[in-house]
This record gives structure tokens, sequence and C-alpha cells, in this order.
């Protein structure tokens, strides 16, 4: 379906004759998993101390031993880490990459929003595109991983935990449904996500309040039908003398939520919200997350009380009020570590911009976080939010063997990537971009 | 009584307050000296432990153990680098309206009409250590209007802002914005021409040959009216005017363009009828005719790695910039965006991490630059003794993600410092309580719901979109 | 300068033949002698106690020591102050209703919105510009004597009024009217006075579409009257063998306006507004009014420098929300302005800007003296609030020899007040203009037959030219005293001037957002099956509809 997408917008548009070769493609087949050992780097596990020169065993996808004193097992393909240092690799938890290819004029490449405001069936993962252009674009940055939702509407769907590599979503998915998305309605305004932005202006004090106690309604009823769905699907397990309930592709999706065994993501920016959101998910015992959450910091004696996390994504949007401090965005970060509330930092963005979340932490840097902090604000914090951390997040025995390996600071502008592991596979670093330059910098 | 009395303190509390606490304090200090930092000057290197004395808002000394008179301000620099204000060529900030969409040649409107000084967006940007903006009008139209070159002097009137003696400019723009791409079409309603980059061309090339014969019918005037006093002398149109003023050399063009076919139709239109293309405004192709852009002689003022945003930026690449260097074009990063305009450091150092510029180099895309593409390169863009004291001090390197402005100083005044921002907080909140007192200020029981703020988008502008101003 | 003559003004000058009889009759017996008041001549010190004498329309003697003639009609004024007629310096008194829906920009230019045009705003015939840019559409042509938007400002004391077209870029020409008279012509004190300016762009696809394109037409539109002028001026001289320039009634409506003869009235609120009418009018050399000038003391320096007075505006602003704690804040900069348009009157006097009250829209004024009073209470002394409703709007609008003090000669303008005419008790006594006496009732306001029909909460949608605008209206009704508040895309604010009659008509004023400029929209309608429809009238834009169904009872 996809294919035959992108293959239309390819006859319709003449611009697209001139694409060249697409690398992301990988010529159809991943990258095998393969049996390294890199030495002699600098690696910064995130969850443990940095450790100055250092080996990491990788093999069968996962790192097999990690440390100073690591000998490097016979068979093992050795890697130079001289000079260069080991990073986990960045997670952004709030993108929508492979959903997007081209947001404006190509309605075709957009796969973001159902129609109707409760779409919780709708799964990211179904429409990821593994061959977009802009995937390989974000992971020869350092990206290895993102949280890919759908957007729109209250319900909008459930996101998904991929790895940027694959020739399918099954490849790519390490968790094919992990968060259920929910606009938190914002008062004055239709829903709470991107779609909330061409709302209509509040109007009068009564009708604002209760359009949204509407709205917040139809998610209540939605999500208590779902319960009690699941509590007949469930008696009917134990007891076939009952009547058998129909399946219900609605509903069905929103039991492990509903029952807290999954989180559920409030899209949630201004303070209102994000209080709107705590109560609601207390109400209906959810397990939230909060993403968005500009507002957060006024919030973090809550957030850090009910243990909540915020993945932030407006770190560099202009504040929303006009009297806002100048950085009231860049310091949400450093605010929230102070407050001990979790959070963790991502760029917010459809997918072209993902490349550029090591500058999301780094302005949060500038502004009163830890360096190391910042680190961690886009491995280790993102995988502990998602509940993969695990597998993620950080350079530890057992993990999956996502690295980037740069020659300096993860975060800084000037820093290359030299090697790039996805899921153990080494990762060739050229993207659509590096091949168009290769095509043209040397035209005379 | 009661009521009076309470009025009264209120007054008393009102009148004692700052009236506009954002407005910049003058005078400035006659002669102003930063000690002891790392100065990146773009023309001559970075200078380490180097002091920069600024008199009378220029640059007066640059040097080790330089003396200032004794009412100088000092501004201690250690540890902290000095680079000259960031000069964004593409800017729609404190523009009220940044379109005439209604015709597709409007050179006849001018951006400075319309200038909004009080826009807390030019704050922001002054934080991040810009000075100097090109506010262009929007790409709704192959010819747009005229363009005002700004110094960000927050605080004051739009006068203060003018740039004196940058070049006049004006813009172009190509391709999907003026094509109405993303407008619907409505029954009923005709079409605005152009619909093509075929109309487009077409358009430009009607709009000079009419300049051009508007100059002849004027010239052939002024002949004839040497010999006969009673002539009526053409009509005067502004339409055509600053066309004229291309033509002649002293009009500045900036076209917004994307594609490599229309960027090259542009160049070739304008070597036909004898005038030079200033910058290429996002120029996402540019890359793929970099030669015939150095060869036509224009600047380039692009992005540092947006992309995909539409269909016409799907072959950006972020190595742009290096390749049109290389290739002896003028380079600059602009923002085209409120959001992006406080961290065009950033940008410029992308081009060091995409396509290996030195490091003067990717100085240069934001400062000096600019200036040469807005002709205001012998005022600003380096720091050298003579030209404007417009700095931006830095607590690191502007390159590292990790360092913030700390002062910013136009013509040797200060218009943004951290530590006086962080001082004045309070304040405000002091002046906010006083002022919800007020009579006037006072909620209505009956009254609607308060506004909530928008959620302001940060990506593209892409100068088409009418942003909200606050 | 030819004046555009319709048939309206025919019809007007039959009128004038029958009405004309009667007022001869009557002002016969209008001589009149208000004695033992005290009398503030504004020319001259006040008179603690003394007799004013008016015949035949006219002020003949004032003083403390003049005896009542002995054919006057004698008011005792004892306990009485008699002031100079006030002047309201800016109003859209006396012009028909607004007409619905704009019209796009060109004559020919079709599209979509024209269809659902019925009539267009008063525009001058054969004209070579669009509706919106016709200098030569003169209110004279169109004003009406009569309603109750006359009555109810003649009710707070208000003799004389400056009333301008309704909108447009140029929007026309305005004339001063008394408020009293039975044909157009008996009000016209003097026509024209100003040419006006707004800077709302046209709406529904023609140029200027934008504020942008605004500023250049006016721009292009005065280099075009010069070069008429000059062509004009040329032929005259020698037309032999000289090609005829083309009539353009247009452009010669502009030539007293370039040549700096008729003042230019330019609507400008804010400090950029008026930086920018400063600006224009520097660069043409124009005779320059600002009217609106909220924030004209932020420009005190120009104002005073480039001799341009200010028509201010007492509609004060004012907050129109409630307090909800999940809000956001209101931002300092509209927290201030608040607070400091109440001292603008004040730092103008100080500054030597001349000035002169208008109500800005709050025709039914109850509010006028109220806000004049704040102003006093913020700096303005009130000797010079006086003078703003008086001498100074006469000066301004070069009427100084007829209006504006009691002087011997003078048009017999009186507002006659019981106790000081901005003390919180005072009311207005007597009210005489052209020297008769007009009837006045106290304003509306607690008094009535208590139906509150209006009350609640209204959804309106409003068309101004481009599609529907759901607004929602929170009425509140007294007899026929309305107020309330309106919030929706068009902004929030309180809702002033409202009044409701027993025959179902609403009408009121409110401030909304247009093209990210404020403006006074005035909403005339009435209420029928539970449905108030009627028109929208905006002070330099082109008039739209509106039709507002009820959204809840109120509790």
């Amino acid at each position: 379906m996809i294919r035959t997408l992108l293959a239309l917008i390819i006859c319709a548009t003449p611009l697209f004759a001139q694409q060249i070769g697409n690398p992301t493609a990988q010529d159809g087949v991943i990258p095998p998993r393969g049996f390294f050992a890199i030495r002699n780097a600098k690696i910064v596990t995130v969850s443990g101390p940095d450790i100055e020169n250092g080996t990491i065993v990788i093999r069968d996808g996962k790192i097999e031993a990690v440390g100073a004193n690591v000998s490097v097992p016979a068979g093992a393909q050795t890697i130079d880490g001289s000079g260069l240092s080991v990073y986990p690799g960045m997670i952004d938890a709030g993108t929508n990459m492979g959903l997007v290819e081209v947001p404006q004029g190509a309605s075709g490449t957009v796969d973001l929003s159902e129609v109707g405001d409760l779409n919780p069936n709708a799964k990211a993962i179904i429409a990821v595109n593994p061959h977009s252009a802009h995937i390989a674009v974000t992971r020869v940055e350092g990206i290895t991983n993102t949280l890919t939702a759908p957007t729109g509407g209250l319900i909008s769907g459930q996101a998904t935990l991929i790895n940027l590599l694959g020739t399918s979503p099954k490849e790519m998915a390490v968790v094919p449904q992990l968060a259920l998305v929910i606009n938190y309605p914002r008062i004055g305004f239709g829903g709470g996500g991107f779609g909330g932005f061409q709302q209509q202006a509040p109007q009068s004090l009564a009708e604002t309040l209760t359009a949204n106690e509407r709205q917040i309604d139809q998610i209540r009823k939605l999500l208590r039908d779902a319960e009690a769905y699941g509590r007949a699907q469930d008696a009917y397990a134990k007891d076939k003398s009952l009547p058998r309930p129909d399946r219900n592709v609605v509903l069905e999706p929103l039991v492990p939520y509903v029952r807290g065994e999954q989180p559920v993501i409030f899209r949630a920016d201004r303070e209102a919200e994000i209080r709107g959101a705590l109560r609601f998910a207390d109400e209906m015992k959810l397990k939230p997350i909060i993403l968005g959450g500009n507002d957060a910091a006024k919030v973090a004696t809550l957030l850090k009380e009910k243990n909540v996390p915020v993945i932030l994504t407006g770190i560099f949007s202009l504040p929303a009020r006009e009297d806002d401090a100048y950085d009231a965005l860049y310091e949400t970060a450093a605010k929230l570590q102070q407050a001990g509330v979790r959070y963790c930092i991502s760029t917010g963005d459809a997918g072209a911009e993902v490349r550029n979340l090591a500058q999301y932490a780094g302005m949060a840097a500038a502004f009163g976080l830890s360096r190391a902090d910042a680190v961690k604000a886009v491995t280790l914090y993102p995988a502990q939010i998602l509940n993969v951390a695990d597998r993620l997040g950080s350079i530890e025995t057992g993990k999956m063997a996502n690295l980037v390996i740069t020659d300096g600071d993860l975060l800084e502008i000037r820093t290359r990537i030299r090697y790039l592991l996805i899921d153990g596979r080494p990762v060739v670093l050229s993207s659509r971009h590096t091949e168009l330059n290769d095509a043209f910098k040397n035209r005379k | 009584m009661k009521q009076f009395i309470s009025r009264l303190l209120f007054l008393a509390i009102i009148t004692t307050l700052p009236v506009n606490a954002a407005r910049a304090q003058r005078p400035a200090a006659p002669e102003t000296l930063i000690r002891n930092a790392t100065v990146l000057t773009v023309t001559h290197g970075t200078l380490q432990n180097t002091d920069v004395l600024m008199r009378n808002g220029k640059i007066a000394a640059i040097g080790k153990n330089l003396n200032a008179s004794a009412n100088a301000r000092v501004i201690d620099g250690t540890g902290k680098y000095v680079m000259p204000g960031i000069i964004d060529c593409h800017s729609h900030s404190m523009l009220d309206t940044i379109n005439e969409g209604t015709l597709a040649v409007t050179s006849m409107v001018r951006t400075e009409d319309v200038l909004n000084p009080t826009d807390v967006d030019l704050y922001r940007e002054l934080a991040g250590g810009v000075t100097t903006l090109n506010l262009l009008h929007g790409s709704a139209n192959p010819i747009g209007g005229l363009n005002t070159v700004v110094k960000i002097k927050y605080g004051r009137p739009a006068g203060e802002f003018l740039f004196p003696g940058a070049m006049p400019g004006i813009k172009f723009a190509l391709g999907e914005n003026v094509k109405r791409s993303s407008q619907p079409n409505q029954p009923g309603v005709t079409r605005r021409y152009p619909n093509t980059r075929m109309g487009v061309e077409e358009v430009i090339r009607d709009a000079f040959t009419r300049a051009r014969d508007y100059k002849r019918t004027w010239d052939e005037y002024r002949e004839a009216a040497k010999k006969d006093k009673n002539l009526i002398p053409p009509r005067r149109d502004l339409q055509l005017e600053p066309l004229v003023e291309i033509l002649e050399g002293k009009r500045y063009v900036h076209a917004h363009c994307y594609i490599a076919s229309e960027i090259l139709m542009l160049i070739n239109l304008a070597d036909e009828f004898g005038f030079k293309i200033k910058t290429f405004q996002h120029v996402l192709e540019g890359y793929k005719v970099a030669k015939e852009i150095a060869a036509h002689g224009a600047g380039a003022s692009i992005f540092a790695d947006s992309w995909a945003y539409k269909i016409e930026a799907y072959d950006a690449i972020p190595y742009n910039a290096a390749i049109m260097t290389r290739a002896g074009v003028v380079v600059s990063m602009n923002s085209d965006s409120d959001e992006r305009a406080r961290r065009l450091n950033i940008e410029a150092a992308k081009a060091m991490h995409w396509g290996d510029l030195t490091e003067e180099q990717a100085l240069k895309l934001v400062t000096l630059n600019p200036a040469i593409q807005l002709g205001i390169q012998d005022r600003v863009g380096s720091i050298d003794v003579g030209k404007d004291a417009d700095l931006a001090i830095w607590n690191g390197h502007p390159f590292s993600v990790y360092s913030r402005v700390d002062t910013t100083l136009i013509d040797g005044e200060v218009f943004f410092d951290r530590e006086k921002d962080l001082a004045r907080r309070p304040e405000l909140a002091k002046e906010r309580a006083a002022l919800e007192q007020a009579e006037p200020n006072r909620p209505r029981t009956q009254g609607q719901s308060p506004p909530t703020s928008r959620r302001r988008p940060s990506g593209h502008e892409d100068d088409d979109i009418e942003i909200e101003k606050p | 300068m030819p004046k555009v003559r319709s048939r309206l003004i025919v019809v007007s000058a039959l009128l004038f033949l029958f009405a004309g009889t009667s007022y001869a009759q009557r002002s016969a017996i209008d001589t009149y002698a208000i004695t033992n008041a005290r009398i503030v001549t504004v020319s001259g010190p006040v008179i603690d106690r003394g007799t004013v004498v008016v015949r035949n329309g006219l002020i003949v003697a004032a003083g403390a020591n003049i005896t009542a003639p002995s054919d006057a009609r004698v008011i005792d004024g004892t306990g009485l102050t008699v002031y100079p007629g006030l002047i309201d310096s800016y109003t859209n008194l006396a012009l028909p209703e607004a007409a619905p829906s704009p019209s796009p920009g060109g004559a020919g230019g079709g599209g979509f919105f024209l269809q659902t045009q019925q009539q267009r705003p008063a525009a001058g015939p054969n004209s070579t510009q669009p509706v919106g840019l016709q200098p030569e559409v003169m209110v004279e042509d169109v004003i009406r004597p009569g309603g109750t938007e006359i009555e109810a400002s003649r009710n707070v004391g208000i003799t004389t009024a400056l009333t301008s077209p309704r909108s447009g870029i140029w929007m026309g020409q305005s004339a001063l009217i008394n408020l009293a008279g039975e044909t157009p012509q008996q009000m016209i004190v003097r026509s024209p006075v100003a040419m006006h300016v707004g800077f709302t762009p046209l709406r529904g696809g023609g140029y200027p579409g934008s504020l942008l394109g605004v500023f250049s037409t006016l721009r292009q539109m005065m280099l075009d009257a010069q070069r008429y002028r000059d062509s004009l001026q040329m032929y005259e001289r020698a037309p032999r063998g000289m090609r005829r320039p083309e009539t353009d009634r247009s452009l010669a409506a502009l030539i007293p306006v370039i040549d700096g003869r008729m003042p230019v009235v330019m609507l400008a609120n804010s400090e950029r507004e008026i930086a920018r009418a400063l600006d224009l009018g520097a660069e043409f050399k124009l005779k320059l009014i600002i009217a609106g000038g909220r924030e004209a003391d932020r420009v005190a320096d120009r104002l005073v420098k480039q001799n341009v007075p200010v028509l201010l505006s007492l509609n004060l602003p004012k907050r129109t929300t409630a307090a909800l704690p999940e809000a956001d804040p209101e931002p300092l900069r509209v927290l201030r302005e608040r607070v400091e348009a109440q001292q603008t009157a004040g730092k103008l006097a100080k500054a030597g800007v001349r000035f002169a009250f208008q109500s800005g829209s709050l025709t039914n004024v109850s509010d006028l003296m109220g806000n004049a009073r704040i102003t006093i209470e913020n700096g303005l002394q009130a000797v010079d609030a006086v003078r703003a409703f008086t001498i100074w709007p006469a000066e301004i609008l070069g009427v100084q020899n007829q209006l504006g003090s009691i002087e011997v000669g003078k048009i017999a303008n009186l507002t006659v007040t019981r106790g000081d005419l901005f003390d919180r008790n005072s009311r207005v006594a007597h009210v005489f203009i052209d020297g008769r006496q007009v009837d006045i009732r106290p304003p509306a306001g607690g008094v009535g037959p208590g139906r509150n029909t209006l009350s609640g909460t209204w959804t309106a949608n409003v068309n101004l030219g481009q599609g529907d605008r759901a607004i929602t209206l929170t009425l509140q009704q007294e007899g026929e005293r309305l107020t309330g508040s309106m919030a929706g895309p068009l902004g929030a604010g309180e809702i002033s001037n409202g009044s409701a009659s027993n025959t179902g008509e609403v009408k009121f004023t409110v401030s909304v957002n247009v093209e990210g400029q404020t403006k006074e929209a005035t909403f005339t309608g009435r209420l029928a099956n539970n449905e108030i429809r009627g028109n929208v009238a905006i002070v330099g834009s082109a008039p739209g509809t509106f039709t507002a169904t009820r959204a809840t009872q109120p509790n």
C-alpha cells in the first residue's frame, strides 16, 4: 500500500523524477548482526561511570561485555576506538517518524491522523514506512530509536517504539504497541493535539467549560466501556455459560491501558491541561505520561508526587505567552531535574527535524541541566519512561546493541558519528542526503 | 472614602513603577570596555585574552590591556567569547502583516510601513545574540514588497530600528507559494495568475518590460522638459519605481526559491534584463546549480538543514552551505522564523558538521556574509575598529551547543543582559500584582472566558503563512 | 470643487421647503434668557452668577450684569451651570444604517462574495475607484436628522458632533452637525470638515488586501492627485494643443488634502499606528488630525512638533473577561494599556498636545462623562476637560468663531447642568441647539419596564464579508439599558452604548479585532422570534450582518 502510494507520487510529481537512488531501501536486506569488539574507546555507559579506555563486545545483537578490562574474544571483528567515544543510541520519545514523508502538498504521504475523535485502534506500527528517507537521515545523526505516535482527535491511537533500521515494520519494532496517545482537551480549544491549533477561540465562560468537560467525558465513556468489555471477555473466558460478548476492534486495544498495564500518553502543554490529565489519569487509574509539557515546571511538585514522567517536546518552541521569560522553555528540563521529576527530551517533530535531538538536549544543558543529565535525557531517561530500560538507553551487558561511536561529545554540533550499530547490526552512514551530496558536490 | 484611599494608594504604586520596564536604558555610557575575552573577529581570526573598546557606538580599539576612560562601563570578559552581532538575512519579526497577496506584483508595498517595535520575539532574538534583521515581505507573489533592514533596538520607536545606509531591497518569490499550491480552488473564483513556474517567469518578465518602458518614458520626459516647460510629467508609478531601481543597480533582489530549474530561470531572466539577484533565499537546491549562482554573482541565504516540509523542499540537503561556499557563492544562514532566529549560532555551526566548513567560514554565515548580502558590510559583520559596536558576548564558544548569550550590544548600548533579565523578573511580578488591582483590569463576574495562549508553531513560516502575533 | 449632487439631495431640498417654514415661524419665539446661573464661558473667566441671552440662534449677551430682554423666555438658572454646547469630535451620528455586506475591491471584481451583496455603502457615482477608496464621498449627502442615537447624545449634553463616513480607506469627507434640526441642511454647521482615512484593507480579494497595500494605495492616489492637479492647472493656462486631462472625481477630492487646505483625520490608537500616520502626514505635508489616540501620549513630542491634534476617544478599555483559574494571565502589556489609557488625556495636556474628546462610539454616552471624570482623576485638569469638549474641538475642526465658548455672536449651543459637568451626581438640565431648547431625558438606566428579555447568552454569526464567524454575546438587559460582553474570534470585549427598545430594537457597540486592528463595531438589530438580526457597522471598514440566536437561558 505504502509502496503504491509512493509510486503514485513519483509518477504524479515531476519533481520526483530528479530523485536518485534511496539508500534506505538497503537493497531490501537488513544487515546481519555482527560480532564486534570496540577497543580503546571512551565508553559513556550513562547508567554508570564513564570508562575512559574500555572495550565493548557485541554479539547477537546484544552487548555481551563492557568494561575497562574486557578481553576481545576470538573471532570478533575489532573496531579501533582510539580517540572515539561510545554512547548508547539516542531515543526520541515524541515523534511521528515514518508516518509522514512530506507534510504539505503531498497528503498521500501523510498517515498521521485518522478521521474522528476516538481512534484507539489506529496503530502507528501499521503505517510506519521503513523506506522513508527520514529514517536514514535521522539515524546517521546517532538517533537509533523513536517512539512514533499518531496524532489528532481525542484518542489518537497507539504509539510504537522502533529501531531506525529494518526493511519492514516488524523488523523495526521494539515494542509494536507501546502506549495509547490521548490529546488531553485544551480549555477553549478542541483537542489538545496538533489539531488544537486550528480550533476556535474561547466563547463564553460557561460554554468553554462545558465544551471541555464534554470532550473529557467522551474519552471517559470510551475507557469505561473498554473496562467493562475487558471484564466481560475475561468472565466469558472463565465461564463459557455466560453470553459470549462480541469482539470489538475499538475497545479491545484499550483493555491493557485501562487496566494500567501499559502507559497512556497525554499530550498536554499548559499547566491547566497537565493538571487535568493527572486528575483524569487518577480517576481512571491509568498509567500516565505527559507529552509536550511546556508548563511542566509549574506542576513539578504534583508530577513528582504522582511519579508521572514528562516527554518534553517544547525546548525549541517560542514561549506561548508574551510575558514568559525568554528562556522559559530552555530551562524546563533543568527545573524538572532539580525537582526530581522524571522526564526526557524530545524534538516532538514529525520526522525531518528529529535528527537535531542532540541540540535540544544541548540547549537544556546551556540553561541549567548538567551535561551528563542532558545525555541521559535522550538515552536512559526515555528508555525508562517507555519501560524499555532493560533493553535500551545505556551501555550495559545484556542490552540491545544500539550504539553510537563518535569523535567527541555526543551533543556537540561539530561532533561526527563514526560508527553506528542498531540491534548489533552495522549501519552504513549514508542517507538520501549524503547521496545527493555525493552526486552534486563535484559538479563543475 | 475607602475606595478613594485605595485608589490613591494604587496610583502611588503605579506611578512609581517604570512605565515600560522593557525599554532599554539610555543614554549609553560613552565608552564600554570588554576585558580579557576570546574575540571571534571573523576577519582576522580568534584573539585570546583580548579587550574590545567601544566608543560612541563604534568599535574603537581591539587589543591587550586597553585603557578606557574613568567612567567607561567595563565588562569582565574572562572566560567569555565575543562575536559580532548575528545578522538574520530573512526575518518577518515585527511585521504586523507579511503579505500583500492580492496581486502578483506588489513592489509598491513597503514593510517599513507595518513595523511593530513591541513584538516580544525581538527581545527573544536579542537573547540569541541577533542584532540585525532583514525584514522581508512574504512569498505570496513573484514580485513582492520592499524590505527593511533593522537593528533590534527593542524598546525604542520603530524609526530608531532602521539600519542607516542599508541597501534597499525587495522580495521576489518563485515556486509553490506564488503558484498558491496550497490554496484550494474556490467555486466561482478565478485563480490568481500565475499557476505554474512558466507563469511566474512571465509575470516577472512583464513587470521588467513595463519598468524599462517606464524608465524610458521618464528619461524622454526629462530630456524634453529641458526645452518645453509646459509638459505634463508622466505618472509616477510606485509599482514600477522599485523595478527601475533594480535595473539601475540601486536595489537588491532577495528571491525566495527552491528548485534548480526556477533558480536558473531567474538567473537567465536577470541576465537578459541586465540586473543582478543579490540573494537567493532558501534556495534549497542551490547545491545543484552552485556554479551558475556563483557565475551570476548572487549570494545564497539558506536554512542549515530544513527539508521535506513540502515537495519543493524534498531534495534539500544540509551540505548546501558547504557546496555553495566552495563554488564561490556568498552564503548566509537565516531563520525565516522568530523561533529559529534565537539559535542561528547553532545553525551556522551545522555547516562545520555537515560539509566541513572551517570555523571562520561557518562564522561568516551569520555575520559578515549576511552583511555583504545587505550592503552593510562596512558597518557590521565583523569585529574591526571603526565598525558598529554590535556584539554578542557568550559564556562559551558560540558554536558550542552548551553556550548561551550573556549580553547583546547594539551601537555600544546593552539591549540584552541576562543578569538584568533575571533581576527584573521579580519587579515585573510586582508590577503585575499592582496592575491587576486597577479598576479597568478587574475581572468581570459575567465576563467571557479568558483567552488561552495558542500553541505556537515553531517550524517553517516559509514566509507565506501569516503567523499570529501576540 | 464640484460637490456630489444626487437624487437624494433633491429630495432633501424639497423637504426643506416645507420643513423650513415651520422652523422660521418658531424661531420668532426662540429668545431665551438663562438667569442667575453659573456661566462657564471657556473663553473668559467663569461668571459665578450671570445671565446668557439667546436670540435668533445666536448668543447675544452673556455676563454678570445682563438683564433679560422683555420678550425672552426666562429660565431661572439658580443652581445651574451653563457650558458651551459640548462637541463630540468623532461620531457616525445621523448616518443611515450601515449597508450590509462589504464590497470587494474593484467595481468589476466579481467573485464569490459579491453574490450576497445587497447594497453598497455610500459611494460616489461614476467614481474611478472602488468603494473604500473614494475620497469624494461626502457625509453631507447622506445624513438624516432624528433618531435615537442623536437623542441619546443630546441627553448627555452633546450639541454638536463631527460625523464621518463609516468605512473605507479613503473614507470620505465629514461634516460638523448640530444635533437638532429637521433637515440635513439645518443640522450642518460646516461641511466638508475633513478627509477621513482608515487603514482597514479591502476584503474579498481586491487590492489592497493588507495593511501593506493600504499605505501604498494612499501614497499612489496622493501622487496621482498631485499630477492631476498640475495637469489641470496647465490645461487651464493653455488648453490649446494639449490633450485634456480626464475628469477624475476621486483625485479631485484629494487636491485640497494634498494642498494642505483640508485636514485629514486618520484613525490610529496604538503608538505605532499613530507614528505611521505621522510619517505619512509628514511625507505628503498633510494637515493631519489623529482620531482615537489611545497611546498618543507616547508620541506627544512628535505630535507637538508636527502640530498634529488628537481627537481622543473616551471609550476607555476595560477588562471584559471573567476570572478563571485555568486561564493564562493577561499580558502585562494589556494590563498597562488599560491603566495608561486613563492617563492619556492628562499627559497630552501637560505635553501641550492639542486634543478634543470624542465618544469613540459610546454614543448612548451614559458613560461619556463618567469616563471624562476618570481622565480627570488620572491627571487631566477639570478645566481642560471642559475645553476638550468645547473650544478645543472647535479650534481643531476650524469652527472656533462659531462654537466652543459662550461669547456674543457665537452659535447658541448651550449645555446646562445641575451640578458640575463631571460631578458624579450632576445631570443635564437643559440643552440649547441653534438657540432652541431641545427636549432631553435622563439617560436610560434603572428605569423602564424592567423587562429583561434580552438577558442571557447568545450565539451570533457575524458576516463581515469572509464567511460567518460565530461569536458569543452575554447580555444583561435592565429596562432600556443593555450591558454585557462579547467573545469569540473577533476578540473579546465589554459592550458599551447598549440599548433595547420595547419594540425590539437592539443596539450596542463593542471593540472587535479586524485585520489585526482593534475597531469599534456597532451592532444594530431587531429581536423577533427569539432571534436578533441586523447589521454590523465598523469604523473604518465595510459593514456586515449578524444573526444571533439564544444559547442558554440565564440562571
